[in-house]
């Protein structure tokens, strides 16, 4: 399952468990309404396929386009490579797990 | 080990799928590791199964252990005929804005799996699909920082 929601500080989005096929609808619906320069938080994030990787990317475009970004952090060595797989790792600005 | 469940053919039955893959190859003592590149490899063959197929049978998923690894095989009954490893490359290297969603599944296999082998048979109109994936080759990327090549 998939949670996403803004933390307790109210300026990160924390995204936790698996971002999937089944999950990406959702996942976007939320990433549609942020705004700005926006930090999504990984850390709990335990898997993501390319549905998931579409999801980042649009809502990237459009925050780009309007002078915001979605900036990465908390990422897995795992997911670390998907995004350099994928090219990702030039589009996002990645902060990797401690 | 070998296991082998039939998948009914919708985005919903990957949480049956990914429980399937955990309990046979984190259970079985298999490196929890292998487990995510698994689960991607198997949920962009089975989305595309989804998407393009017509048949109401199950998708069938075998998967058996080898050295270090698992051997997977997806068989797709009434299928049209699609060989997931001619896929067209995909530009890694466009910014932001010329990168489109799509496209990225097939070439994420590609940097995933040791091999991959697709066969179809037009006379019951079968598609199957085997990967194999170890450990090793993922130690191997990680140590020499590979990336981008294989495209």
């Amino acid at each position: 399952m998939l949670a996403i929601d803004f933390g307790a500080d109210g300026r990160v989005v924390v995204v936790s468990g698996r971002l999937d096929a089944a999950q990406a609808a959702a996942a976007q619906a939320f990433l549609d309404r942020v705004e700005g320069a926006v930090t999504l938080d990984c850390s709990a994030l335990e898997y993501l396929s390319s549905a998931g990787l579409g999801v980042l990317l649009k809502t990237q475009k459009r925050l780009l386009a309007s002078a915001g970004k979605l900036r990465l952090t908390g990422v897995s060595r795992h997911l670390q490579d998907i995004f350099a797989y994928s090219g990702f790792d030039q589009i996002f600005e990645i902060e990797p797990a401690r | 080990m070998t296991a082998r469940r039939g998948f009914r053919r919708s985005i919903d039955a990957l949480p049956e799928l990914f429980a399937f893959t955990a309990e046979t190859i984190a259970g079985e003592g298999r490196d929890g590791a292998l487990l995510s590149s698994v689960d991607l490899v198997l949920e962009e063959l089975f989305t595309n199964c989804v998407k393009y197929g017509r048949g109401a049978t199950p998708v069938l998923v075998e998967i058996a252990a080898i050295e270090g690894g698992v051997e997977v095989m997806l068989t797709d009954r009434d299928a049209e005929p699609f060989d997931v490893t001619r896929a067209p490359p995909v530009d890694t290297t466009l910014p932001a804005e010329s990168r489109q969603p799509g496209g990225l599944g097939l070439h994420l296999i590609r940097k995933l799996v040791d091999s991959i082998e697709y066969r179809h048979t037009p006379q019951d109109r079968c598609s199957r699909i085997v990967f194999r994936k170890t450990l090793a080759s993922t130690a191997q990327r990680t140590q020499t920082g590979e990336t981008h090549a294989g495209d």
